[in-house]
């Protein structure tokens, strides 16, 4: 496959802060890639870079083998469109939502319509054209978005987290739409999200982003800066600033800990057990992820928890519900 | 009693058989601050959304000046144009002192910062994204910038409304302006405060009713679109 997009020593700095700095990146015609990393990692402004909307502090980016600083931004953003997470949708039709890119293009009617219903077609939504955009659900206004980006044909499409704000029917439908557009079409598409399994199941190669660097394995999760603040004779005391969290006697010092999200307890009521880090908080965000069932809970700090299903239901969690987590010290890994 | 009573069934007689006098008055006050709605309106929203949509020094001063200008006296306004318009003033070899396109001037300024201030507010309200994703899809500056009046169109049309509300009911520069000549620049407003001290009560009820009316329609108007906006 050949190369679309080339990135060499790509960086990118907010107010002398580095958020990004990537030594080489490849994307060639016709992948899928998923962008995968905690929040913070530089996964949106990667792809706001990937779609020429940001440019790089500093390093070499090429756009079928061409320095992109020799050629038309506008012309460039026109091959390459960005989804958002919340896509917004004018408040209006459906219809007026997918034709509204083609007007600006001057495009004859007869022709806008037959886009239109191509659009559509491909997203899974014919007969919604003169459905109002506030109308819809959170799986359809990601679909419009996403035919409204097509109307445009793209040669690359970039997707950040589509899946957030929608339901499990939701997300087969747009992992479906999105395989059969590459497959169809060979359009290039680079999804940004947190769900492991869903990156496993749409893409050809997974970037791992961490710290705005690409990482080879999948980044840890509930990473926490801190510094240990007691020291007792069988274990230490790590503050964050937010919490303090019990760790075993290991090293004497550790600036970072991480806790895997599947070593977490939750429970309705404090447990009495061996364990000795038990927080109350509150469910801040739920996500389907198939069998399991992320969640975030807020206990000071935001702490990723997954579940089974079965147990999601069982306890008849939601958005919001005081619980309490709970997990080992000898869980928990120091650096 | 009897007089106010006699007053009520003499001005629903008035109203119900269609009065040419009562006709003739309503009908200017609608022309007229239709008019001035309209012109204000040309001017006001394209103000409002330069000033919302773009960041410059004064602009925090300039926002609480429009805010002021709310509640300007209608009188102080009338004045202010009359000592433009007069025979001796700058503007008096116009010869428009006492005409209706005086009234439509002086309804004019007192619409404009009404419906400035609330498309201020109205395009602030508007999602950031809007900006964002009409770029994306490869709109111009000018197309973007409709795209965002499109999106605040029922605040819009909220705050033109409200202005009509503000000119519709005023008294103070119609009167100083207009001079409520009979049959050329009298209106609902002026009317009922000169006929009641001249004794014609009925009349001035009749049109009390009436703009009673409007000013409800109008009320119920504004916050059905005001609602819409959410």
């Amino acid at each position: 496959m050949a190369s679309l997009l080339e990135l060499r020593d790509i960086t990118k700095s907010y107010n002398d802060t580095q958020v990004l700095a990537i030594p080489h990146l490849v994307i060639k015609q016709g992948a899928v890639y998923g962008i995968m990393g905690p929040n913070g990692a530089g996964k949106s402004t990667l792809l706001s870079i990937l779609a020429f909307l940001v440019s790089p502090t500093s390093g070499d980016l090429r756009w079928e083998g061409m320095d992109v600083n020799t050629l038309n931004k506008d012309v460039l953003r026109r091959k390459v469109t960005l989804i958002h997470q919340n896509p917004y949708l004018f408040d209006t039709t459906v219809r007026k939502n997918i034709v509204y890119g083609l007007k600006g293009r001057r495009m004859p009617k007869e022709k806008r319509d037959e886009k239109l219903l191509e659009c559509l077609k491909l997203v899974g939504l014919r007969g919604f054209e003169e459905r109002r955009a506030r109308e819809l659900s959170g799986g359809e206004v990601q679909r419009v978005a996403i035919a409204r980006a097509l109307a445009l044909d793209p040669q690359v499409l970039l997707l950040d987290e589509p899946t957030a704000n929608v339901d499990r029917h939701g997300i087969e439908q747009l992992e479906t739409i999105l395989k059969e557009l590459n497959e169809r079409s060979q359009i290039t598409i680079i999804v940004a999200t947190h769900d492991v399994n869903q990156v496993h199941r749409l893409s050809d190669e997974v970037i791992y982003l961490f710290n705005g660097r690409i990482t080879a394995k999948p980044p840890l999760e509930n990473l926490f800066k801190g510094r240990i603040v007691k020291k007792d004779k069988d274990l230490f005391l790590f503050d964050t600033g937010r919490i303090v969290v019990a760790l075993p006697r290991e090293r004497d010092s550790v600036s970072r800990i991480a806790i895997p999200p599947e070593d977490i307890i939750v429970s309705h009521k404090p447990i009495s057990t061996s364990a000795r880090n038990s927080f109350a908080g509150a469910i801040a965000q739920v996500t389907d992820e198939g069998d399991l069932v992320s969640l975030i809970v807020d206990i000071g700090e935001r702490l990723r928890v997954t579940i089974t299903k079965r147990s999601f239901r069982e306890m008849q969690l939601n958005l919001g519900s005081p619980v309490y987590v709970t997990f080992k010290s000898s869980s928990i890994e120091t650096f | 009693m009897e007089y106010l009573w006699e007053g009520i069934k003499e001005a629903i007689r008035l109203i119900v058989s269609l009065d040419q006098e009562v006709c003739r008055t309503v009908l200017l006050s609608l022309r007229i601050s239709l008019t001035a709605t309209f012109f204000a309106s040309f001017v006001g929203i394209p103000l409002g959304f330069l000033i919302s949509t773009y960041e410059f020094t004064l602009k925090r001063p300039i926002i609480t000046v429009f805010n002021t200008l709310l509640s300007i006296p209608t009188v102080v306004v009338g004045l202010f144009l009359y000592s433009l318009l007069s025979k001796r003033g700058p503007l008096g070899p116009l010869d428009l002192l006492f005409t209706p396109p005086a009234m439509v001037i002086g309804q004019f300024i007192l619409a404009i910062p009404i419906i400035t201030a609330l498309t201020i507010s109205a395009i602030q309200m508007v999602d950031p994204r809007v900006k964002w994703t009409a770029m994306t899809l490869g709109a111009g500056p000018v197309r973007t910038a409709l795209t965002v009046l499109s999106e605040a169109r029922f605040a819009l049309t909220g705050a033109v409304i409200a202005g009509f509300g503000r000119v519709i009911a005023e008294v103070g520069t119609a009167m100083m302006v207009g001079g409520n000549i009979k049959g050329y620049t009298r209106v609902m407003t002026t009317a009922i405060a000169l006929e009641t001290s001249k004794g014609e009560f009925a009349f001035a009820l009749s049109l009390g009713f009436i703009l009673l009316m409007v000013a409800f329609s109008v009320n119920v108007l504004f916050h059905y679109f005001q609602g819409k906006r959410g």
